[in-house]
């Protein structure tokens, strides 16, 4: 069935065709003063600002630890059998000076396989993996570096760092031209140096 | 044979069968801890609990029942559900729960049950019995005592099998705990099936010990090639990798149990000792390379003087093909096979399974040996090496050279095997074969049953299966066996060889058969029967 579109009769101003060239002129004038004087803007200068990310946003993967320093993981695999992009490898071991026997010798995650589905957080007995540090760059030159290992997650505990901050310190004169890693540039991930 | 009914199911059973066993021939599963096959009742779980609807009354257990006529048990009544809850909350009630660092955990007996009868919410008001944990009972076993449930098994295993009777229940009430005397340590050889007979997660493998969940493990029955009783194993592996050996139930064989030299037996897999690639006087080659220098090496010395040994480490259809190759190419060789251990191997030996021949098929050989008589015997092997009548030796697996000591100094070698060994690395020519892990085929066990080994992993490196490199070697030489697979192998020698008459994979099937006319092996040893 077709719809007849709805036309609209152009008024004998509109036909006279300057009134509303004028008219456009104005609009574009008025919002150019409006945001030249306006602070509360929804642009945000990325990546000198950043918008701080909502509570429940999955970001990159962390690793959270006991009072003691150690990881809580334990290494039950139950991450990775429940991921569906099978990116999660742990070599488990045992730590004969800990009551909680075993532990991740190694935990790695392939952010290239992740999909960000966070069934590792929702199946993790023992609140170990998050993803809440809301990070988004997830970015390398390497494939290799994609993998993100434990040391990495636990690190990422202090501070919220963001990831390529950390990632060109970790590869110092690696970053691109144009990439500034000095650390007064860097800024924090809730955008507090914004305008 | 009494007729029993089960859930309304009649089935007749020989007399004396408990009714897990005949209710499990029914099709009905009972769920039970304390209650293993090849060890006496405890009937201390009460998980069997069945509800007795004619020859008897009330509820007893099922492990305990012996099935006569006229006796008629429901498995799925109310009143049996309820029991099966109950006592799953009390199983429960001191367990620690700490599946996620628990190696059982994937299968374990309180977790299916759980899934299955439990399902209850917790009354648990009072903090849970504190027990010894992660106690070094024996050199390949870990004690958690919280997460026992006391059936006993492993006492019972002690007491019965090996009778060494370390462990105990000590304590009473909700504070037994089993566990060993002061100063005392499990060090007998059968110290793998207290893990894998533990319905829960309290004896666990020290050598298995955190190294994979066993969901991800892929099993593939076959048999242990330690020594040349055969038990029947499930080799547990992921990826290529094997993560342990376990032992699969055969009543004729092995029972349910296996020793722990040959549950680590799947270290010589990836061992530094293993032949990878095809070798021509030191120097590494191409397979194809070896095999036509083997096939030009036989053909360039007189015939009489070449000796091919079949290997008691080889397939039956290797030895076959290895015989075969030799009658149709080099008519005057000679072929022997030559008993004995190779030099170097490890020494146990009990009357519960380890034998003395630690050779995995040293009655297949000598089956090939009865079948055709112009096949010498090892002494007869010394004696033409000793007068020099033999200047070219082809050898499958065994070390062969180390077995005759110096006396085949200057006879150049055609070595066909998976590990180094005196004989590889003397030998002119090395063609590398697979592991038993990496191949089909069968072993023939001391009392001559010839079971199946089926392939788990891929080759490693260029590797090829013990028949397929005795085939190629024959195509080389002129004429092959004429096999394309190892079950082809296996029917051609079926069809050729008397004592293998008329058996296909198909019939072997898990639990293999024996060979059509037994004969005795010679002392060493007796035959034993297979297991206590």
């Amino acid at each position: 069935m077709t719809v007849p579109a709805l036309r609209h009769e152009r008024t004998f101003v509109e036909r006279l065709y300057l009134p509303e060239i004028v008219k456009g002129l104005y609009i574009t004038l008025r919002h150019a003063l409006k945001n030249l004087f306006e602070q509360d803007l929804p642009t945000i200068e990325y990546p000198d600002v950043r918008k701080p990310m909502p509570e429940r946003y999955k970001g990159a993967h962390r690793l959270t630890t006991r009072p003691d320093g150690k990881v809580k993981c334990v290494a039950c695999m139950c991450c990775a059998q429940v991921c569906p992009a099978k990116c999660i490898t742990i070599q488990a071991g045992e730590d004969p000076n800990d009551p909680i026997e075993k532990y991740p010798v190694e935990f790695q995650i392939d952010m290239l396989r992740c999909i960000y589905c966070g069934y590792c957080v929702e199946a993790c007995p023992k609140d170990a993996i998050r993803m809440d540090t809301g990070i988004y760059e997830i970015n390398a030159f390497t494939r290799q570096d994609m993998v993100h290992n434990k040391a990495y997650m636990t690190d990422l505990m202090d501070g919220h760092k963001p990831l390529a901050e950390t990632f060109y310190r970790q590869q110092a004169g690696s970053a691109p031209k144009g990439y500034d890693t000095d650390e007064q540039r860097v800024l924090p991930v809730d955008g507090s140096r914004g305008l | 044979m009494p007729i029993v009914k089960i859930n309304g199911v009649e089935i007749e059973v020989p007399a004396g069968t408990n009714m897990i066993d005949a209710a499990a021939k029914a099709g009905f599963d009972i769920p039970h801890y304390c209650y293993h096959p090849h060890l006496s009742i405890a009937g201390n779980c009460r998980m069997c609990t069945c509800e007795i609807e004619a020859g008897g009354r009330g509820l007893e257990i099922a492990c305990n029942m012996q099935a006569r006529d006229g006796l008629a048990i429901r498995t799925d009544s109310p009143q049996v559900k309820a029991v099966r809850r109950n006592v799953m909350e009390f199983l429960l009630k001191n367990h620690p729960l700490d599946c996620p660092i628990c190696d059982q955990s994937g299968e374990c007996r309180l977790q299916d049950y759980y899934m299955e009868h439990g399902q209850y919410e917790s009354r648990l008001a009072d903090p849970k019995v504190g027990k010894h944990k992660r106690m070094d009972i024996g050199d390949h076993l870990v004690l958690d005592a919280e997460r026992c449930i006391a059936c006993s098994r492993c006492v019972r295993f002690g007491d019965e099998v090996t009778g060494t009777g370390e462990l105990r229940l000590f304590n009473r009430t909700d504070h037994t705990e089993i566990g060993i005397f002061p100063g005392e340590r499990i060090s007998h050889a059968y110290q793998g099936n207290l893990a894998d007979i533990c319905p829960v997660g309290a004896i666990t493998s020290k050598d298995f010990r955190f190294e994979k969940r066993v969901w991800y493990l892929d099993e593939t029955d076959s048999v242990c090639t330690g020594c040349a009783t055969g038990c029947n194993i499930r080799v547990c592996h992921q990826q290529g990798q094997v993560f342990r050996y376990m032992p699969r139930r055969n009543d004729a064989v092995n029972k349910s149990w296996m020793c722990d030299h040959g549950r680590l037996g799947w270290q010589d897999i990836a061992s530094l000792r293993r032949v990878l690639r095809a070798r021509i006087d030191g120097k590494q080659a191409e397979l194809s390379e070896g095999i036509r220098a083997a096939a030009a090496a036989l053909r360039g010395v007189d015939a009489s003087s070449v000796a091919f040994v079949l290997g008691t480490r080889a397939t039956n259809e290797a030895n076959w093909a290895l015989w075969k190759v030799a009658r149709a190419n080099l008519p005057q060789a000679g072929v022997y096979w030559c008993q004995g251990n190779d030099p170097g191997a490890w020494s146990q030996v009990d009357d519960l399974l380890m034998d003395a021949d630690k050779n995995p098929n040293r009655a297949g050989a000598r089956a090939l040996a009865d079948h055709d008589a112009a096949i010498g015997d090892g002494t007869d092997l010394a004696h033409a090496v000793r007068e020099g009548k033999v200047r070219m030796l082809v050898v499958l697996h065994d070390d062969v050279l180390g077995r005759l000591e110096d006396a085949a100094e200057g006879v150049a070698v055609l070595h066909l095997g998976s590990q180094r060994n005196t004989t590889a690395d003397k030998a002119r020519i090395v063609l590398p074969a697979t592991h038993p892990t990496e191949q089909d085929g069968t072993f023939t066990n001391r009392a001559g049953r010839v079971q199946r080994i089926r392939r788990a992993l891929p080759a490693a490196g260029d590797a090829l299966p013990d028949w397929q490199l005795v085939e190629l070697l024959g195509a080389a030489l002129g004429k092959g066996p004429g096999a394309r697979d190892a079950a082809t192998a296996f029917k051609l020698l079926a069809g050729e060889v008397k004592a293998f008459a008329g058996m296909t994979y198909k019939d072997l099937g898990g639990g293999g058969l024996p060979l059509r006319q037994p004969e005795p092996l010679p002392s060493p040893p007796p035959a034993q029967p297979a297991a206590p």
